[in-house]
């Protein structure tokens, strides 16, 4: 049997590849998700806590455990030691250090030999665990491991003890309150002075000079002294540092670390209250978040793609069944069952199934390094190799594609396992002429109005969904399943409607149709079944592709627009000014007055190519009918300057930008409005303003126009309240002059706009080589680099990407393979043609001629589909990407070199697709073709 | 006696697997005008390969066939084509009709593919009543038995009035009285519309019906009466 089935498939080599082709893909992308999630979140995860180092200053990966009182039960000190010491167990990280600081109370101990500049210090004794590994003597000799004969413990202290306490080498103290195990007073002398061995060595939670009044003795001798007996002398006070290697976190032990962490507080903190502390629960939390996000993402995003590849292999198995309906024929009435003809199929598919299992995770890794490069739609950038590793889910996955797609391959099978060869020619006839199930059922329809009510009802919502994205909320899967579905659907209706419109074409010139090109609408019209489903899938591959290429340049384009528009330049500074701060604290009576740093220096700045000077207030008020404005944005410019420096998109106006500048810069008095003051207080072009600063200085304006959006204002934004719910709060703009400001309201400090001519690298050597501090500073690349490192986006990116390939992939394969297949299968026509007399040219005419009505018009049609449920549904989609930059309205964005891009390649596999045709056409001979057909 | 086709020396090499085979060893054949020939044979005798050669299907290894005063070996393929299009009408073995299309239109096919000046519709219904078929024109191949396909196949293969119509077995699936029928048909083509036909066929039966009859038997001429 199994050699039966292998020679059976060998000689259909073709069909075999495309199956293989689809399995290996889905496997591929089924086991890449999973892989890349991981990966890339681990990347996030690291990230994070490498972010928190260097913006803390403190190692992630510590847990601080302290007590909150001393004490002098050592059952207490050992518990805590005990739970110290099962850190590494709880959150499965090992760890780098566990240091153990140990010390007594600080009390006052006296100096044998008095000196009259030194007081009586108090002082404490102390232990660290392993110090003499991390430390160095900056003088004198380490701590000793035992009294001397004279019962003097040498202690080695801090160069900030040393100076706090105003200590001196060998100094001997003796501490009358505090009692060795023996009941003795504890005589210590200073023997040495250390400092941390490396300002790197992470075992210095704390710095050295922080224990300013600890002496440091042998930790073996301190607790033989005072941790001897259950009650002890002394009240002792334990804090445990345990720094947990960060670098092994796991992402996918993040939830656990999380839960681990909420006992270890609870438990802890009710032991020794307050006492456990660390320093990641607040990046893992953040990442858990992400997490989520990431996950319900990218699945989202991967569905379709999924779906085509199952109804690629559906299709091909059918087709790969339907050229084999003979040889089942055959075999049936020789006397196999149903049941052997089924697992004859069944051990293909298996067989198949196992190959791509094989060959398509190898194929998903890589997959994931392609996701990982990709730096925007089809972009890639050389980021750092993920570290991708295949893992149990990764395997899980594969195995649920490939049980997919065997079943997409073995369910055609039980079909036609029941076909004997009586029943096989009369469903054959019935078949030619049928019109299938899903237009009976109006499937199209139906879908097409889900969809519809789905887009609906989501656009009715549209507040709660940026809301809920703000919240945390990922892309909202039905959402995005109500755009797929409207793809199918739009795809089933063209289907449905292409062939009237091939009919009505066919009918109007009727009598002129040369012989091949009536033949060919002949077959395009008549044998429409066997056509639907290729055209159906050309539709959706196209679709897919156009809306995967449109959807991820819509979601970065409009994200790096937000950006630029709310910073309002590629640079915006603002240097520290130089005030008269501390005078007025002195004198009340005094005005506030700045200085302004010399701005000569930006003149000849290199990489600039324009600066403007804004002064930006946000803390204005308006006196309006119905009371006071508040927190009103106020702008002041140079209109010239800022109309050369500002970023802006026109589309954002209905008349260029600079006419509102040329307005404002007619009359010095003159401003203009956000629009809102118009819409909402009745302000009209002409009218008066008054607004007011915090110290109520007021000042009147000119209204000389309204605008709706103006660089670095946004109109609405969404704000978290005290109760932290989201809300709408729409923002109010004036624009004035800033001369005209500056001398009434004298010179306060203003930002730089800066537009770049090539970067922004040049601005942070011009800053560093001055030696300037900014108290504000935005750098537009910058953050947008930083943006696009958002492990959503570049998810999105990567996945749409790999969707897209994938698409093209599919569809050029799938085109393939229907046309050699129905050319190899229509070889008896085609010598019925040429014996009635058709010329060979006459015959491609008629390819040609299918061609355009089943691959042309459905390409073209998938990409007007593909374009219009962009257009519907990304103003929704790309919510969840950028809610909280909700500022300025989404622009479908499509880039013709995708387009091209997609059409080339189509362009191509069409044109091989001719070729081999051309070829299986001339290599067929008449006589030969009309012999086959005898079978 | 007048020859339609005068085909002589007719040799067909193919490339088998199993080396060289000649199909037509030498064979020389004279089909008369406006007659019914029949050629005989085992299968295997290389007769369908001969009509092929006759009907322009196919080329000799050697040998000349001279078609209404042609000789057709050294024609272009357009031309080959176009002669078929206008001057021949070919019946198959096996049932070759064009599965998308009715009876009607597949005889109109035919018609148009000749480029004919006559009203299509009626020629069509004219042939499909010749072959006793007027009441089915509107059915699909699917829809008609393996007899009324066949004649189907000759109404189309009449309907552009050729000079020749090869058919090559065109009894082999159907019952001896179906068989006859199809014979009868082409017999009186012959004598009303004085058209020629050349008939493969085995069956011993129907060879007193020809005009000419000729037999094969390993590529070679056994028997030949004109």
């Amino acid at each position: 049997m199994l050699r039966f089935v292998i020679r059976k498939m060998i000689s259909k080599k073709w069909m075999l590849l495309a199956l293989l082709i689809g399995n290996i893909l889905s496997v591929s992308i089924a086991s890449a998700n999973p892989m890349y999630t991981r990966a890339m979140l681990q990347r996030t995860l690291t990230r994070g806590l490498e972010d928190y180092l260097t913006e803390n200053n403190a190692y992630p990966g510590l847990i601080t455990l302290t007590m909150a009182n001393a004490t002098k039960s050592l059952e207490t000190i050992k518990a805590q030691d005990a739970w110290a010491l099962q850190m590494e167990e709880k959150y499965q990280v090992p760890a780098i250090e566990k240091v153990c600081y140990r010390f007594t109370q600080s009390v006052r101990g006296a100096l044998e030999m008095n000196r009259s500049d030194a007081q009586e210090p108090m002082l404490s004794i102390a232990s660290l665990n392993e110090m003499e590994e991390h430390i160095t003597l900056l003088t004198g000799r380490m701590y000793s491991q035992a009294p001397d004969a004279e019962g003097i413990i040498d202690v080695i202290v801090s160069e900030g003890a040393m100076r706090g306490m105003n200590l001196m080498m060998e100094d001997v103290i003796e501490f009358p309150r505090l009692l060795d195990s023996a009941g003795n007073s504890v005589k210590i002398r200073i023997a040495g002075m250390f400092t941390n061995k490396s300002q790197e060595d992470i075992y210095w939670v704390r710095n050295p000079n922080y224990y300013y009044d600890e002496c440091f003795m042998d930790p073996d001798l301190f607790n033989s002294l005072f941790m001897n007996q259950d009650t002890m002398q002394n009240s002792i006070s334990t804090t445990w540092y345990v720094l947990l290697d960060y670098t092994q976190f796991r992402g996918e032990n993040a939830q656990a670390m999380l839960a681990a962490s909420e006992y270890l507080t609870g438990e802890l903190n009710s032991q020794f209250r307050k006492n456990y502390r660390d320093n990641f629960t607040d990046v893992l939390s953040n990442f858990v978040k992400t997490e989520k996000k990431v996950n319900v993402t990218l699945w989202v995003l991967q569905t379709p793609v999924f779906a085509l590849l199952a109804a690629f292999v559906f299709m091909v198995s059918r087709q790969m069944l339907e050229m084999e309906q003979n040889e089942i024929a055959v075999i049936k009435s020789r006397g196999a069952g149903r049941g052997q003809i089924f697992s004859i199929y069944f051990i293909q598919s298996l067989l198949v199934a196992l190959l791509s299992y094989g060959a398509g995770i190898p194929l998903g890794a890589y997959l994931c390094q392609v996701i990982g490069a990709s730096n925007a739609f089809l972009e890639f950038v050389n980021r750092g190799s993920l570290p991708v590793e295949v893992h149990k889910e990764a395997l899980l996955f594969a195995g649920a594609a490939s049980l997919l797609s065997m079943a997409a391959m073995v369910i055609p099978a039980l079909r036609y396992s029941k076909a004997s060869i009586v029943g096989h020619k009369r469903q054959k006839n019935k078949k030619i002429t049928q019109t299938p199930m899903w237009q009976k059922l109006c499937l199209d329809f139906i879908i097409l109005g889900v969809a519809l009510y789905g887009l609906y009802s989501f656009s009715g919502q549209k507040d709660i969904l940026a809301v809920r994205v703000l919240e945390g909320a990922s892309l909202d899967p039905l959402l995005f399943l109500s755009s797929s579905l409207f793809m199918i659907g739009a795809g089933l209706l063209a289907v449905r409607v292409l062939p009237l419109v091939v009919w009505v074409l066919f009918r109007l010139f009727r009598r002129i149709w040369s012989p091949a090109l009536y033949a060919s609408f002949m077959r395009v019209l008549r044998t429409r079944s066997s056509q639907g489903f290729i055209m159906v899938f050309l539709i959706m591959t196209i679709a897919l592709g156009v809306f995967n290429a449109q959807a991820a340049r819509t979601i970065n384009q409009n994200a790096e627009d937000n950006l630029r528009y709310a910073i309002g330049a590629d640079l915006v500074v603002q240097e520290k000014w130089a005030d008269n701060a501390s005078s007025v604290a002195d004198d009340p009576n005094l005005e506030m007055e700045y200085y302004e740093p010399d701005f000569g220096r930006y003149d000849d700045l290199e990489g600039a190519q324009a600066i403007a000077r804004v002064y930006v207030n946000k803390d204005i008020s308006v006196s309006v009918s119905k009371g006071t404005v508040k927190n009103v944005q106020l702008m002041g410019i140079h209109t010239k300057d800022f109309g050369e420096a500002a970023w802006f998109k026109d589309s954002l106006s209905d008349i260029h930008w600079y006419h509102y500048l040329n307005a404002l810069s007619r009359n010095s008095r003159s401003v203009l409005l956000s629009r809102n003051f118009q819409t909402t207080h009745g302000y009209k072009l002409g009218d008066t303003i008054t607004y007011r600063n915090k110290n109520g200085d007021s000042q009147m304006g000119i209204v000389y126009g309204f605008v709706d959006y103006f660089p670095g204002f946004l109109p609405v934004e969404y704000k978290q309240g005290t109760d932290g719910v989201f809300k709408e709060t729409e923002n109010y703009l004036i624009v004035a002059h800033l001369q005209q400001l500056q001398s009434s309201w004298g010179e306060e400090p203003y930002q730089l706009w800066i537009k770049n001519k090539d970067g922004s690298g040049y601005f942070y050597e011009f800053a560093q080589e001055n030696g300037i501090g900014y108290t504000l500073f935005q750098d537009s690349d910058a953050k947008l680099t930083e943006k696009k490192n958002d492990p959503v986006l570049q998810g999105t990116n990567g996945i749409l990407t790999v969707g897209f390939i994938v698409v093209l992939l599919l569809c050029s394969v799938g085109f393939l393979i229907y046309w050699i297949l129905s050319i190899r299968s229509r070889s008896l026509q085609f010598g019925i043609f040429r014996a009635m007399g058709m010329s060979m040219r006459e015959v491609i005419t008629m390819l040609l001629n299918e061609q355009l009505f089943i691959s042309a018009l459905p390409l073209g049609v998938g990409a007007a589909v593909g374009h219009f449920t962009a257009k519907l549904y990304m103003p929704l989609i790309q919510l969840a990407y950028a809610a909280s930059d909700y500022a300025i309205p989404l622009e479908v964005v499509s880039h013709t070199a995708d387009y091209v891009r997609l059409f080339v390649i189509i362009g191509i596999v069409i044109l091989l697709c001719m070729v081999v045709l051309g070829m299986l056409i001339s290599r067929l001979k008449i006589a030969q073709a009309l012999k086959l057909g005898e079978d | 006696m007048d020859a339609f086709i005068d085909a002589k020396g007719i040799k067909r090499r193919f490339h088998t697997s199993g080396g060289d085979f000649w199909a037509l060893k030498g064979v020389d054949i004279v089909v008369p005008r406006g007659k019914l020939t029949i050629l005989k044979g085992r299968s295997g005798s290389g007769k369908t390969t001969l009509m092929n050669i006759l009907g322009a299907l196919d080329k000799p290894t050697a040998g000349e066939v001279w078609f209404d005063g042609k000789n057709i070996v050294g024609m272009s393929e357009r031309s080959q084509a176009k002669l078929r299009r206008k001057e021949i009408g070919f019946v198959f073995q096996s049932v070759a009709l064009i599965p998308m299309m009715t009876a009607q239109e597949n005889v109109e096919y035919a018609l148009r593919m000749a480029r004919s000046k006559e009203s299509w519709e009626k020629r069509a219904e004219e042939c499909l009543k010749m072959v006793n078929l007027g009441t089915r024109m509107k059915h699909m191949p699917q829809e008609l038995s393996g007899g009324e396909q066949q004649r189907v196949c000759i109404a189309r293969a009449l309907a552009h009035r050729p000079k020749v119509i090869f058919a090559d077995e065109p009894t082999a699936e159907l019952d001896t009285l179906t068989g006859l029928q199809v014979v009868k048909i082409f017999k009186t083509l012959c004598e009303q519309e004085g058209v020629t036909v050349v008939m493969t066929t085995h069956d011993t039966g129907l060879m007193e019906i020809g005009d000419a009859v000729y037999e094969l038997e390993d590529g070679e001429r056994v028997y030949g009466r004109a």
